[in-house]
């Protein structure tokens, strides 16, 4: 503030100070008159509270006109927040002149003005502008607070009754504009203004163009966003100087009646106006209206002719564009269409642009539908398919829409015979597509044609093969599927006159497959074979024929599948096979509906519970059987699985127990003693009177036991007992590695025979571990000259050897009036038994070798009149009681008592 | 606070609710509007008979109606959404709604329109909106507006749904047998 001088100045204080409010620009105009100077000192203070608000050194000149000078002054805060005081001194360097006098510019906070009020009200500013607002509270209220938007803001005090707050750089409004908000005490809204922030306009992209050659159509961009809505703040558009009233919202467009060459568009709102320019050429800028009446004068088959009018001048326009053709010429009305398809419906619209100095395609017409015409059908594709030598199919492949040209009402075929010079015709409905034929006449032709209401088709031959290559004896390779299809490669043959033929089939399909076949041209040597009709799981068979105007020549075959799964079943009859301590697995292969891949191997695994041990991986798919050895005493399982490249099948499980089993034997035994007991009786009483001679020479023939002979009826199925089960168990007094047999209680012997080849349950017991080697059965066993020994031993039951892999049902079980000698010291099993023999207990003997007891017995043709034995697979050996501790004892009395201790179960 | 925002309105037959949006106005949720009811009717009491209460809620309602049309015509002045089809769907909307509900109104009245309404009073000058053009007092007065909306159609609501707990709105006026202009203004 500066201070005046003491001194007295010569500068005379300005008069007839005069302030002018202009409260929408919130600017004061200050007028003063006889300053004399050129520069002055302003000072503005609050009236009420006495605030300086300017104190500021300014340079007016005097307005010669009307000698006064003035000076604007922009107020940051409304006028009419409160009263200003203003007051001017001229300035001539440091020489002052006296203020003059005090000029009030009242505000509306005076108490006369007694309502609440907030300034400024509905202004509309730029995004980023400072605003200062002011709430004048109302006469005897208390003020509160400001809110913008919903913010509490720190207020001013300007005067009693007047408060301020100032908001720097605004963001945009929204749609009703942004409040500001004066409340009093009590949160009530006393005052409130609001303010419309947002942005000039900033359109771009004007371009002008004609329809109709006369008027003009311009388009812009709207550009930014100005956040200013509503009749006095939205933006406005003018064309030169006309206004643009439907440019709203996105709609920004205006029209002309006349085309002037050169345009302007200016967009204007409360914050600013913006201009765009454009000029051209009436010519460049022709965009025709659409063509109207579009008509198809002719319609052919293969092609129709459409016209259409134009609108005005812009017939005289060059070049049209009708579907996807362009079409040009000069006031062009009418087009050809071409390529069309016959009995097809189309749709035709059209569209125009000029030729010379094209600028944009015009609108579309609206689109005018017709149908092209039918025409006879194409020729069908045929194949010959034969099912046998004579026995035939005649196919062919539905015609397409785009082949039948017109609905298909049916087919002809017609077989011609050569040699008989005659010919067969047979029509068909159009929904067969084949026809089986017998064919006894070699080298005879099949015609097919397909007939629709416009005529009927080429014929389409295929003649008949005269020898029938025999499929077996063509080598079948495989081939694999590449994501699309099966790629097929061949060396060329020289009798493919008329090309190739591949036709596929499901390989499992046995009768009325579905046969599908592609053609490929004679200087085609590969192909793609697709197909929508390839199934995963599913081996197709390809089988590539050389066609030629006589016949048809297999050349290759191949087998493949699209996708390979793993089996679809197990493998079958799985069964195992005892063999001593080995165990030979053997299967069927698996169906080849139920391979669903090529079955790469097997794999073998033993069961334990829920887990696989892998014995062996077959890799020879034909190998189906393997042979499990070195197997101790005791249950197992094994597990069969082919496996694809898709991977294992769920896998077959047999279950097998190697523990011989003798109840059945000694019952069979038992029931052949009896029998031949009944049938010595019979004798006995038959021949008693006249025939004692007779019976005497059998006695003698046949000590001890007299005639033992057993019939076994059907198969001698060598079951577990469901009471007993007989194992092998080591003779520890004949030799403590030999295995004998002892019964013990059975556990579960549900599964028997075929049963278990596909399940879990213990197979039968039809084997008997093989204790002797081959080798042993050289070495007799001492024993008695008669057969006591053996029958002696058969007392001690429970020391009996067994020396069986098999039984053969078939064959004769004789007893042997002597036993046959074994070694002491048998050969031993194979050493990598798992576990020893459970213990020695009593059981069979071996019969190491088969010994004719008397010549007689072979002289009286015991073999013949035997009717069957239990013998060794493997050794022909029998089973024998075993004596163990005593030799050389009377036979009938051994025999007899070994016979009373069996069925008394004595041991 | 923010015009469209008036006709944000869910309605079921008698259910009229108006969803003031305040936070689109960005306006303060403790700040209060002042000033003297738009609607002049005298107050509902539960000492009333149901016809007397369903004329003042008719009568209420029927003023809602004049002021809605009154805001409608003057809600330029605030600016238009953007979006000027859903903008005119909803207040189609609001209109039809207050419509169907004074219809409703009308029907249960005993002697149906016949009697003249409670009008305002004619020395409220509020009715016809701020005078002085500033867009703030236009938008406070078309707030007003709303909340006498609202005030009145949840109480014809309440009051319809007390006299008709069914809820079915009735189809036809069950008494017409009362003189025109037998009930004198009150």
């Amino acid at each position: 503030c500066r201070q005046g001088s003491a001194v007295v100045s010569r500068l005379a204080p300005p008069q007839q100070v005069r302030l002018d409010a202009d409260k929408e620009t919130q600017t004061l105009s200050v007028t003063w008159e006889d300053g004399h100077a050129s520069t002055f000192d302003v000072e503005i203070l609050r009236t009420e509270l006495m605030e300086m608000v300017l104190n500021e050194t300014v340079g007016v000149t005097e307005d010669q006109s009307t000698g006064k000078h003035q000076w604007n002054w922009t107020s940051p805060v409304p006028l009419e927040c409160t009263s200003l005081s203003v007051k001017v001194r001229s300035r001539d360097g440091q020489d002052v002149s006296e203020w003059s006098s005090q000029q009030i510019l009242p505000g509306l906070d005076l108490p006369d003005n007694t309502d609440s009020q907030m300034y400024p009200e509905g202004k509309t500013v730029p995004v980023g502008s400072n605003m200062t607002f002011c709430c004048i509270v109302e006469e005897g209220q208390q003020f509160g607070s400001l809110w913008y938007k919903d913010t509490l803001v720190k207020e001013n005090m300007l005067s009693r009754r007047t408060y301020a707050t100032t908001m720097t750089n605004q963001g945009p409004s929204n749609p009703s504009g942004t409040n500001v908000v004066c409340s009093n005490e009590k949160k009530m809204i006393i005052a409130g203004a609001v303010v419309f922030v947002g942005y000039p306009p900033l359109p771009s992209d004007l371009v002008c163009e004609t329809h109709d050659l006369i008027s003009v159509d311009c388009q812009w961009s709207k550009g930014r966003d100005t956040y200013l809505f509503g009749m006095t703040r939205q933006t406005y558009y003018t064309l030169n100087g006309r206004n643009c009233p439907k440019a709203r919202n996105s709609n920004m467009r205006c029209g002309l009646e006349q085309w002037d060459g050169n345009w302007t568009l200016v967009a204007r709102n409360l914050l600013g106006e913006f201009r765009l320019t454009d000029a051209a050429e009436l010519g460049h800028r022709v965009r025709p209206v659409a063509p109207v009446n579009l008509t198809t004068p002719e319609v052919y088959s293969w092609n129709a002719s459409v016209g259409w009018l134009w609108k005005d001048k812009v017939k005289s326009l060059n070049g049209c564009l009708s579907g996807h053709q362009t079409y040009t010429g000069y006031g062009l009305n009418t087009v050809v269409l071409k390529d069309l398809q016959p009995d097809e419906k189309y749709s035709v619209k059209v569209r125009c642009g000029s030729q010379k100095n094209f600028w944009k395609w015009g609108e579309w017409s609206l689109p005018l539908s017709f149908q092209t015409k039918m025409d006879r059908p194409v020729a069908p594709d045929i194949w010959l398919w034969m099912d046998s030598d004579n026995l035939g199919r005649v196919l062919w492949k539905p015609l397409t829409k785009s082949e039948s040209h017109g609905q298909i009402s049916g087919y002809e075929v017609i077989l011609w015979s050569p040699e008989e010079n005659s010919q067969q015709t047979l029509t068909l409905p159009r929904s067969v597509y084949s026809l089986p034929i017998n064919v006894t006449d070699r080298g005879s032709k099949v015609t097919v044609t397909a007939r629709n209401p416009a005529g009927v088709s080429l014929p389409a031959n295929i003649v008949i093969p005269r020898y029938l290559p025999d499929a077996e004896d063509t080598a079948i390779s495989k081939v694999a599927f590449n994501g699309s299809g099966f790629p097929l490669s061949w060396v060329a043959h020289a009798n493919a006159s008329c090309g190739y033929v591949v036709d596929w089939y499901n390989t499992s399909c046995t009768q009325d497959c579905n046969v599908e076949w592609i053609k490929v041209a004679a200087d085609n040597t590969n192909t793609m074979v697709q197909s929508g009709n390839f199934l995963a799981g599913v081996r197709y068979k390809f089988s590539l024929y050389a066609c030629s105007s006589e016949s048809t020549v297999l050349l290759e075959r191949w087998h493949g599948y699209m996708q390979e799964l793993v089996p679809s079943r197990t493998v079958p009859r799985l069964s195992p096979n005892q063999e001593g301590a080995d165990v030979q697995l053997t299967w069927d292969q698996i169906p080849l509906e139920h391979q669903r891949g090529f079955i790469l191997g097997y794999t073998v695994y033993l069961t334990n519970a829920s887990h696989l041990t892998l014995l062996a991986n077959i890799t020879d798919p034909q190998l189906t059987n393997h042979t499990v050895r070195n197997l101790v005493l005791g249950s197992y399982k094994f597990t069969v699985k082919a496996y694809t490249a898709a991977g294992e099948d769920g896998g077959a499980t047999v279950s097998i127990s190697l523990e011989p089993y003798t109840y059945w034997l000694i019952m069979e035994i038992l029931v052949a003693l009896g029998t031949m007991t009944c049938l010595l009786i019979v004798i006995t009483i038959a021949f008693t009177g006249f025939s004692f001679s007779i019976f005497t020479i059998l006695w003698k023939t046949m000590p001890g036991t007299g005639l033992i002979c057993v019939c076994f009826q059907g198969t001698l199925d060598v079951k577990p007992s469901p009471h007993s089960m007989v194992h092998i168990v080591e003779d520890s007094v004949w030799d403590s590695s030999k295995e004998a047999l002892v019964t013990v209680p059975e556990e579960d012997e549900e599964g028997t025979g075929d049963e278990a080849a596909d399940t879990d349950e213990p197979a039968s017991l039809r084997y008997y571990n093989q204790v002797v080697e081959e080798g042993s059965s050289s070495q007799r066993r001492p024993h008695a000259s008669d057969s006591s020994a053996s029958s002696t031993g058969s007392m001690d039951s429970g020391h009996t050897d067994v020396t069986y892999t098999g039984i053969q049902t078939s064959a004769c079980y004789r007893p042997q009036m002597q036993s046959a000698s074994c070694p002491e010291e048998p050969q031993t099993g194979p050493e990598e038994h798992l576990q020893p023999p459970v213990g020695s207990f009593g059981g069979y003997q071996p019969q190491c070798s088969w010994k004719q007891d008397s010549p007689e017995a072979d002289g009286d043709g015991l073999d013949q009149t035997c009717l069957g034995s239990p013998t060794s697979v493997t050794s022909s050996q029998f089973l024998l009681p075993y004596d163990t501790s005593e030799e050389g004892k009377e036979y009938p009395s051994s025999a007899s008592t070994w016979f009373h201790n069996l069925l008394t179960g004595k041991p | 606070m923010n015009a469209p925002s008036y006709w944000n309105c869910i309605s079921g037959t008698h259910d009229v609710i108006l969803l003031p949006e305040r936070k689109k106005e960005t306006f303060a949720e403790e700040l209060t509007s002042g000033g003297d009811r738009l609607v002049t009717v005298p107050p509902l009491s539960s000492q009333l008979s149901p016809n007397d209460m369903l004329w003042r809620l008719y009568s209420a309602l029927q003023q809602c109606r004049n002021l809605l049309e009154h805001a409608i015509g003057r809600e330029e002045g605030v600016g238009n959404d953007r979006n000027r089809t859903e903008y005119e769907s909803q207040k189609k909307t609001v209109r039809d709604r207050l419509g169907h509900l004074l219809e409703s109104t009308r029907l249960l009245l005993a002697d149906g329109a016949g009697t003249a309404a409670f009008t305002p009073d004619p020395n409220n000058t509020e009715i016809d909106g701020p005078v002085n053009g500033s867009p703030f007092a236009l938008k406070l007065w078309i707030y007003r507006i709303f909340n006498e909306l609202e005030h009145w159609t949840l109480a014809a609501s309440k009051t319809l749904k007390a006299l008709h707990p069914d809820g079915a709105a009735p189809k036809e006026r069950r008494t017409r047998g009362r003189a025109r202009g037998r009930r004198t203004r009150r």
